[in-house]
C-alpha cells in the first residue's frame, strides 16, 4: 500500500510536469521581417523576477523601468516593459524567449541576465532578428560569433577571470585557494579557467561544488583546509555567499570569500571581511552619478542597488534609441531595429560611451574588485 | 583520517538532521492516521520560517532586539508553532476533509494544490527576494563550544536540543497521554476507533495541529542555523523529510526521528567524503545522489523502513 501511495505520489509530479509543458507550448515564433507599428512597441525583459537571483533581476527590472520612464519623458515615446521571468533557470528562460518572439510588440530584448539564459534563448532571437541586449551575462563564449543578435553593454569573464586571479595572487598573496561553482554554464565557465589561472601562478586550488539553491554550505567549509585564505565562489546568488562567509567564521576557518560578479549585492552580501568583482561601476563611489541616483531614488521605491540596475537602465537606453531610429518612418522591423542596436554610440552612466564589436561585446569596459568590511563596500581595486 | 573533518561534518549532520527529522515526524504522523501523503508539509515549513522572520522583525530585528535574545527565539518559535498548528488545522479542513472519501489519488493533488497555493501566497506577500534572519549579528559565531576540532556555534547546539526537546515531548504525547492513545487508535483503525467512542475528526484536527506546528518550529530553526529563507525553501526540506520519515518507517514516531538523523548524516558525509571515495569521480555536488540513492535502496530492500513493520493483508 505505501508502494502504491508513493507511486501515485510520483505520478502526480510526473503529470504536473506534462500538464506544464503542455501549456508552455509555444506559438509560432513571429517572423524576422514583420513589420510592426511603433505606436504599441515593448521590450522584454528577461531576467530572474522569482528564485535565488530575484535580487539582481528585480534591481534591473526597476532600473529598466526607470530607464523607459525617463526616455518616454524626454522624447514623447509610449515604450512598455514586458517581464519575463526565468527564475534562473535554462528550461523556463527557453519558455520566456518564445514567447517574447512570438509577441509582435517586442522589438527588443533586455537581457537574457543570465549566461545559462542567453545560451537557453539567444537562438530563438536570433532566428526572429530580434536584439538582445544582455545588461549582465559574463560568460566568454556567448559573443563569439554563435549569437549573431546578441549584445552586451558589460565586460565577460575573459577579462573578469584574470582580474581576480590576479587580484587574488598579487594583493592577498593567496598560496592555496578553494574555487566552488554553482553547477550553472555562468559558473562553470568561470570556476574551470580560474582554476587553470590560479595553477598556472603557482597557487594551489581545491574545486568544489554546489547547488544554486542551496542554503547550507558547512559540509563544503568542514573540507576548506586551514591554510586556505581565500574561497572564490562563482556564484548568482549574493545570499549564499554571505551564508558562506558566514559559515567559515563559525567553524574558525580564517579563508575570505571572494564572490564574483553576480554576489555583488550590499543587501544581501555583507560578510565581515570579503571581496566580489564587479562588471560595471558602483554609481555610489561616483560623484558624477548623483543626478541619476536622486531621479531613480525619486521614481523606485526599490532604493537598495548595486551594479546590476544601472547596466539595465544603459541597456534600455541602447534599445530605445535603435528602435526609435528604425521607427522614423512610422513603421519597423526587428532586423531594423538590430542593425541600430549595431551601430550604438552612445553616452553611458557606467563608463565610456557604449560601442560594440562586430560580436556584440562593448568596447573598453573593464571589472572592478570591491573590499567589503563589515558589509560595508569599497573599491580595492 | 583528518579527524578535525569528521567531527565538523558529524555535528552539521546532525543539525540537519534535526530539522529532517522534525520535518519527517509530521509527515509520518499524518500517514499514520489518514494514510495521507501531505505534500504541502515543507510549505507549512516554509510558513514557518517566514513566521520567525516577522516576528523577529517586529521585535527590532537581529541587529537591535528589543527583548533578549533567548526570550526573542522562544517567541519565535512559539509564533511559528502556534500559527503553522493553525495553518494545518485550516488545510485539513479545506484541503482534505472533504475528500476523505475520495481516490486517493483527489487529496494528492489537493496536497499539490495546497503547496503551490501556499509558495505563492508568500511570494506575493514578501516578494521573491531571500530574506535572512542575520543571525550572525544575533548571537555571535564566537558564542558556543570551541574546543580542539570542535566548533559548535550556540544557535547550533540550540537547534539539535530543541529539535531533540520537541521530539521527546511528542514521543511523550503519543505513548503516555489520552490524547496519544486516541491518536494511536486511530491510526490502528479508524472505524474501531470512532466505534470504541473516540472523536476521529478531532484527533485528526489535532494531529495536523501538532504536525504542523513541529514543521512551523524546524522552519524557524532552518532560519536560524542557516540564514535565507525564501518562499521555495519547503520543496526541499519537504522532500529530504519525506525520504527521512520513509527510510526511518513511515507511520512511526521513532522512524521518523531515526531517518531525519540518518539522512542528516548521509547528506553531510557525502559532502565531506564523496569525493575521496569515487577517487575524484563525482564531487560534493551529488550529495543529494547519495540520499536519494538510500531512498531507492530502501524502497527496493526494506520498503517498511528500519522501524515500520511490513503490511500484512487479510485474505
Amino acid at each position: 500500500m505505501r508502494r502504491g501511495l508513493i507511486a501515485a505520489a510520483v505520478a502526480v509530479f510526473a503529470s504536473a510536469a506534462v500538464v506544464t509543458a503542455a501549456v508552455a507550448r509555444p506559438t509560432q515564433p513571429a517572423a524576422a521581417e514583420q513589420v510592426a507599428e511603433c505606436t504599441n512597441v515593448s521590450l522584454g525583459d528577461v531576467g530572474p523576477l522569482t528564485g535565488p537571483a530575484a535580487f539582481l533581476g528585480n534591481e534591473q527590472l526597476s532600473w529598466l523601468k526607470f530607464a523607459v520612464s525617463k526616455y518616454n519623458k524626454e522624447n514623447g515615446t509610449k515604450f512598455k516593459v514586458a517581464q519575463g521571468d526565468t527564475q534562473l533557470k535554462a528550461p523556463v528562460a527557453r519558455t520566456v524567449a518564445r514567447k517574447f518572439v512570438a509577441d509582435k510588440s517586442i522589438m527588443a530584448i533586455i537581457g537574457p541576465s543570465e549566461s545559462q539564459a542567453v545560451i537557453a534563448g539567444a537562438g530563438l532571437f536570433e532566428k526572429a532578428a530580434l536584439a538582445a541586449v544582455s545588461e549582465s551575462a559574463t560568460r566568454v563564449d556567448l559573443t563569439n560569433g554563435q549569437f549573431k543578435t546578441f549584445f552586451r553593454i558589460i565586460p565577460h569573464d575573459g577579462i573578469q577571470v584574470p582580474t581576480v586571479v590576479r587580484f587574488v595572487a598579487e594583493k592577498l598573496k593567496a598560496k592555496h585557494v578553494v574555487v566552488i561553482d554553482s553547477q550553472d554554464d555562468y559558473s562553470k565557465a568561470i570556476a574551470g579557467p580560474m582554476t587553470r589561472g590560479f595553477r598556472a601562478r603557482g597557487i594551489d586550488v581545491d574545486r568544489e561544488s554546489v547547488a544554486a539553491t542551496d542554503t547550507d554550505f558547512s559540509s563544503i567549509v568542514a573540507n576548506v583546509a586551514n591554510d586556505v585564505s581565500v574561497v572564490v565562489f562563482a556564484t548568482q546568488v549574493a545570499s549564499g555567499a554571505n551564508t558562506l562567509s558566514q559559515q567559515l567564521r563559525e567553524q574558525g576557518k580564517k579563508a575570505v570569500v571572494f564572490g564574483t560578479d553576480g554576489a555583488y549585492s550590499p543587501a544581501e552580501y555583507k560578510p565581515k571581511l570579503g571581496y566580489v568583482s564587479a562588471f560595471a561601476p558602483d554609481l555610489h563611489f561616483d560623484p558624477k552619478a548623483r543626478a541619476i541616483i536622486r531621479e531613480y531614488n525619486a521614481f523606485s521605491k526599490n532604493r537598495t542597488f548595486g551594479t546590476f540596475g544601472p547596466p539595465a537602465y544603459m541597456a534600455g537606453w541602447v534599445a530605445m534609441t535603435a528602435i526609435t531610429k528604425a521607427c522614423a518612418d512610422g513603421k519597423a522591423t526587428r532586423a531594423e531595429v538590430t542593425k541600430f542596436v549595431r551601430q550604438t554610440n552612445i553616452p553611458s552612466i557606467i563608463g565610456d560611451n557604449i560601442r560594440f564589436t562586430a560580436k556584440g561585446d562593448v568596447r573598453g569596459a573593464t571589472f572592478a574588485v570591491f573590499k567589503v568590511t563589515n558589509g560595508k563596500y569599497s573599491v580595492a581595486s | 583520517m583528518d579527524w578535525d573533518k569528521l567531527v565538523q561534518l558529524l555535528v552539521n549532520g546532525l543539525t540537519l538532521g534535526s530539522v529532517y527529522a522534525l520535518v519527517a515526524l509530521g509527515f509520518s504522523m499524518v500517514y499514520g492516521i489518514l494514510k495521507l501523503l501531505n505534500l504541502a508539509h515543507g510549505d507549512v515549513l516554509m510558513v514557518g520560517a517566514f513566521i520567525g522572520w516577522g516576528i523577529l522583525g517586529w521585535l527590532g530585528g537581529a541587529q537591535d532586539p528589543s527583548v533578549a535574545v533567548w526570550l526573542l527565539i522562544g517567541l519565535m518559535v512559539l509564533g511559528a508553532m502556534v500559527g503553522c498548528g493553525f495553518l494545518g488545522v485550516a488545510i485539513e479542513r479545506f484541503a482534505y476533509r472533504p475528500l476523505r472519501r475520495a481516490p486517493r489519488i483527489a487529496p494528492l493533488i489537493s496536497a499539490l494544490g495546497v503547496s503551490f497555493f501556499l509558495q505563492n501566497s508568500v511570494l506575493l506577500l514578501f516578494g521573491a527576494n531571500f530574506r535572512s534572519y542575520e543571525t550572525f549579528d544575533l548571537v555571535d559565531v564566537e558564542v558556543g563550544i570551541h574546543w580542539g576540532p570542535l566548533n559548535v556555534w550556540a544557535i547550533r547546539i540550540m537547534v539539535v536540543v530543541a529539535a531533540v526537546a520537541m521530539m521527546l515531548g511528542l514521543w511523550l504525547l503519543v505513548t503516555r497521554t489520552r490524547l496519544g492513545k486516541a491518536m494511536r487508535a486511530t491510526a490502528f483503525d479508524r472505524e474501531a476507533a470512532a466505534m470504541m467512542g473516540i472523536d476521529v475528526d478531532r484527533v485528526i484536527v489535532k494531529t495536523f495541529f501538532i504536525g504542523s506546528a513541529l514543521a512551523g518550529a524546524a522552519g524557524v530553526l532552518v532560519g536560524l542555523v542557516f540564514g535565507q529563507i525564501n518562499h521555495f525553501m519547503g520543496f526541499n526540506y519537504g522532500l529530504k523529510g519525506f525520504t527521512a520519515a520513509v527510510v526511518g518507517g513511515i507511520g512511526s514516531i521513532p522512524g521518523a526521528m531515526f531517518g531525519g538523523l540518518f539522512i542528516g548524516l548521509a547528506e553531510a558525509l557525502s559532502v565531506g567524503y564523496i569525493e575521496d571515495f569515487t577517487r575524484g569521480r563525482l564531487g560534493s555536488a551529488f550529495k543529494d545522489l547519495v540520499v536519494f540513492l538510500i531512498l531507492v535502496l530502501f524502497m527496493l530492500l526494506r520498503p517498511q523502513g528500519i522501524f515500520g513493520r511490513p503490511e500484512v493483508k487479510k485474505v
